[in-house]
């Protein structure tokens, strides 16, 4: 079902994350002002500002900090958006994606993975406390959420009986995953923010500590750095579609247009839906992680495999 | 041709990382040197066929390295960087060790009679490995299993002072845990009505 | 160099601002705040994430320091402009745009567009910002530092606007923690090693002094704390004491009260109105702190129009949904109930009147006192009666007495802070939210 695409996709797929971010930071930033100005304020005109943001940024100067370590600073900051691209290579677009690997489930979880490295380095990189305590909190926070995360896409895996994202897709022709596995597929969500390490899930680049991780980073390292945050939050939440949504599936419409429409939703969902919880501290949060979520994804996981035992 | 290319290309940057851990002075910077060299193995395994191997070990050695960072540096609120401080200890014990562990597997390697390859390789490894595993070996799985999870519960048990008496009070009623996070040392200070 | 001027003229036309709020210029902060609203530029969090600066408040010598080290830290192109009143706010705000895209001709490409006029360029000499090679140094260099060793600049850093003034950390020695020795090995690249003290847990950890504030946004204007950091848990805080307060106009918050115990006559609904921004204010940074942007964002659009006089009408029903969304916030609850639990008991005992011993709780209570309150305001908002002059309820107690209540705030956050992580600190110091332009003679009214 799924093939892979030709070359030049290899080369669009970055440029299509960047728009893809863009519009999810543009509408971020809609919803913000129109929180802050309220409706009268005109938050529309807000759109464009994380691009304003991203140019300035572009035409500011790098710092450097005393005795810092900036070239490990530096491989963190550039780890986020390369864990970012290279996750989104097993994204299927439509039916087609970038590369389809035997285990493409897994080369997704591994690459998210990696973003555990990156945001420690580069809170460590610039030797200042209020950096490093942010970097310290996103490892926290994958300890929070690693677990029921993996446990999450191992159902869909099940589910589909292979770690091919492109059969996976395949199974869903009929019912989607997120039908019958609506535990793994929250949980997927929730996982798809932390590890973006946005939204709710915040606290590394939290505001109370000066902006965590990216207190000390200025000009093209704090672009890298936030820039690859929402490309990596348009990855992980564009990946739910492919893992529960059914894919491209859908009655009508073209299969890219089935997976444009579905990731928008899952992204919408994500940014509107952040207005409503406040950062979840790990310190709380661990233990609903590990006494809820855990078990949760784990029966679900149980459910699934009973079911794919008598199918 | 390509293959060997690719060999190079990931066996060299995985030794000179494994040697730069040792030269580097910096905890950081070691932990993620030998990161480094374990994701270049990681795609050594892959290049051995044995795709779902080399992407796990990528995944797991990440988030390993990532956590033994912070065990290494140990909320060491300075950065190691600052402080320089040699990865060698033991020195000549440590070489006197490695070079007799190095001759022995290359000794291995290179007197082992190796057999003939006989049959041919599993059309999907992945689906093979699990096979192995969970067929004849579901047992020792099981068990390996078990003793895991239990030896992981006892080390915590055993590292923390407090227990859930102390969290949710003697008689577990407390409407919520006190924890030290919450700025509570332990039980030391009574909450409520007795005030700081 | 012409894709850089481009970059360059679109970052100055939307700056991103740190604030520099100076104690006694609440009034000020509130007008720049609406302003940078108005105008969609966002406040910064820290001074690498700015490329503008604005002093709010008049600079006293004390302030000059961390001001400046505050501005050494901003990565350039930068601006940077200084309010003293109220009244100046849109034209301090227009300065940070308009020659900001001027490069200096023959002056290796430094963008810096400082407006400020005395003072400003004093000791730029360790920073200057070549373009093309970027290893200058963020902390500003030691070369305007004669006095002091390199090592106030990190802590400067640190705190975002610590005090350089500072000599070492030795005066920590003596709180109880045994055999702390300063680091393995002294000092290292000019920078102060972190000690060793016991933590929590029994185990011997790395233990830094560092300096809180007063550069940290959604803080309270002109407060430093000095920490002492294990990981991120506060072992030990310490409310530095603050720079006796200029002789000027009264507290802005407890300016209603104090007028009328001076016989002015003051309409109660001006005082309700005052009481209710009060809260609001307070509220939102504790929701800012919680890391919930959007409630703090309307709970300050809503503080604006409460003082900007507009009819209660217009804004009461606004203000219910508010309260309503944040009571119903079952998450908010979980994640600040327990931190900094100031029982009635203790909280007489340090003096505290007002919110939080009505409060009798932890931060949540707190910021519900607060709500509730201001809930309760709204319906006086419109009230032309006199203020009775023995009225003395000011928004963060009784105003009258020997002490300021923030005072008796500030008394009481260093047992609320030992032992609290990082973040719940952040939490604690603003469900208090002690206001230091009442610390001070004037409030005796």
């Amino acid at each position: 079902m799924a093939d892979t695409a030709p070359l030049w996709a290899v080369v669009l797929l970055p440029f299509a994350l960047v728009a893809a971010a863009a519009v999810v930071a543009g509408l971020d930033a809609v919803l913000t002002a129109a929180a802050e100005r309220g409706r009268g304020g005109r938050p529309l005109r807000a759109a464009p500002a994380p691009l304003r943001t991203g140019l300035r940024l572009l035409g500011g100067q790098p710092r450097r900090t005393t005795a810092g370590d900036p070239w490990l600073g530096r491989i963190g900051i550039a780890l986020v958006p390369v864990a970012a691209v290279l996750a989104g290579a097993v994204l299927p677009w439509g039916f087609r994606a970038v590369t389809d690997p035997v285990v493409g489930v897994v080369w997704f979880n591994a690459m998210e993975a990696l973003a555990w490295a990156a945001v420690w380095l580069a809170g460590w990189g610039p030797n200042s406390a209020l950096s490093l305590i942010g970097g310290y909190r996103f490892l926290a926070q994958g300890l929070a959420y690693e677990l029921p995360h993996m446990f999450a896409i191992t159902t869909a895996a099940l589910g589909a009986e292979s770690l091919r994202v492109g059969e996976v897709v395949a199974a869903q022709r009929g019912l989607w995953f997120a039908v019958w596995m609506p535990a793994a597929f929250a949980v997927f969500l929730l996982s798809a923010l932390a590890m973006a390490f946005w939204g709710p899930f915040d606290h590394p680049l939290g505001r109370d500590a000066a902006g965590g991780a990216a207190a000390e980073h200025a000009g093209v390292d704090r672009l890298v750095l936030l820039a690859g945050r929402w490309l990596l939050l348009v990855v992980t939440a564009g990946f739910s579609v492919p893992l529960f949504l059914g894919g491209g599936h859908g009655p009508w419409l073209p299969a890219w247009a089935w997976t444009l429409l579905k990731t928008a939703a899952v992204l919408g969902l994500l940014v509107a839906g952040r207005r409503l919880l406040p950062t979840l501290r790990m310190e709380r949060y661990l233990e609903f992680a590990w006494t809820v979520l855990v078990p949760l994804t784990l029966l679900q996981a149980l459910v699934v495999a009973v079911v794919v035992l008598n199918r | 041709m390509l293959d060997d290319v690719v060999f190079w290309a990931l066996a060299g940057p995985a030794v000179a990382a494994a040697v730069m851990v040792f030269r580097f002075a910096s905890m950081a910077r070691a932990t993620y040197a030998l990161l480094a060299s374990l994701l270049c193995v990681g795609g050594l395994v892959v290049r051995l066929g044995l795709d779902y191997l080399g992407v796990v070990v990528v995944l797991m050695m990440t988030i390993e390295m990532a956590l033994m960072g912070v065990f290494m540096v140990m909320f060491m609120m300075n950065p190691a960087g600052l402080m320089p401080m040699s990865m060698l200890h033991n020195r000549r014990g440590a070489a006197v060790i490695s070079g007799g562990v190095f001759v022995l597997l290359a000794a291995g390697v290179l007197l082992t009679p190796w057999p003939r390859r006989r049959g041919e390789p599993a059309a999907d490894p992945t689906k093979a490995l699990g096979e192995s595993l969970m067929g004849p070996h579901m047992l020792t799985m099981m068990t390996l299993g078990l003793a895991l999870f239990a030896t992981i519960v006892a080390t915590v048990v055993l590292a923390t002072r407090r227990g859930r008496y102390d969290r949710f009070g003697d008689d577990l009623r407390a409407r919520r845990a006190g924890d030290r996070g919450d700025g509570g040392d332990g039980g030391a200070r009574v909450r409520g009505g007795a005030g700081p | 160099m012409g894709l850089r001027d481009v970059l360059l003229r679109i970052g100055a036309g939307h700056p991103a601002v740190l604030l520099a709020c100076l104690p006694g210029a609440t009034e000020t902060r509130l007008a720049v705040e609406a302003g940078l609203r108005r105008r969609g530029w966002p406040v910064a969090a820290s001074p690498a994430a700015a490329s503008a600066l604005v002093v709010v408040g008049a600079a006293g010598a004390a302030d000059e320091e961390w001001v400046e080290g505050l501005w050494r830290q901003i990565p350039s192109p930068k601006a940077r402009s200084a309010v003293a009143g109220a009244y100046d706010v849109e034209a301090a705000l227009d300065t940070l745009v308009r020659p900001a895209a001027a490069p200096v001709p023959g002056d290796g490409g430094e963008h810096s567009a400082d407006h400020d006029g005395p003072g400003g360029h004093a000791d730029q000499g360790g920073h200057r910002d070549h373009d093309g090679h970027d290893d200058h140094d963020g902390h500003g260099g030691d070369d305007g530092h004669g006095g002091h060793g390199g090592h106030d600049d990190h802590d400067d850093h640190d705190g975002h606007g610590g005090h350089d003034g500072r000599d070492g950390h030795d005066d920590h020695g003596g709180h109880g923690d045994h055999g702390e020795h300063h680091g393995h090995g002294g000092v290292v690249a000019g920078l102060p090693m972190a000690g060793r003290a016991d933590d929590r847990d029994g185990l011997r950890l790395d233990r830094l002094h560092l300096p809180l504030g007063p550069g940290l946004a959604d803080w309270p204007a002109g407060l430093v704390l000095d920490v002492a950091l294990q990981g991120d848990v506060v072992q030990h805080a310490g409310v530095r004491p603050l720079p006796p307060p200029a002789p000027g106009g009264l507290p802005y918050w407890d300016e209603p009260w104090l007028r009328a115990a001076r016989g002015a006559h003051v309409p109660r609904g001006t005082a309700a109105r005052r009481r209710c921004a009060a809260h609001l204010d307070s509220a939102a940074r504790l929701l800012a702190v919680s890391g919930w942007p959007d409630p703090a964002a309307r709970a300050r659009r809503l503080r604006d129009a409460v003082l900007g006089g507009a009819p209660a009408r217009e804004w009461s029903a606004e203000l219910g949904r508010l309260v309503r969304r944040v009571r119903r916030s079952r998450v908010l609850r979980g994640l600040t109930a327990g931190l900094g639990a100031l029982p009635a008991a203790g909280a007489r005992r340090f003096g505290v009147t007002g919110p939080a011993l009505a409060a009798d709780g932890d931060a949540y209570d707190r910021l519900l006192v607060w709500l509730d309150d201001a809930v309760r305001c709204a319906a006086e908002a419109d009230d032309d009666r006199p203020l009775r002059p023995y009225d003395r309820d000011g928004p963060r107690g009784r105003l009258g007495g020997p002490r300021a209540p923030s005072d008796a705030l500030l008394d009481a956050l260093p047992e609320l802070l030992r032992g609290a992580e990082f973040a719940s600190a952040r939490v604690i110091v603003a469900s208090l939210d002690p206001d230091l332009d009442e610390v001070g003679a004037v409030v005796r009214g």
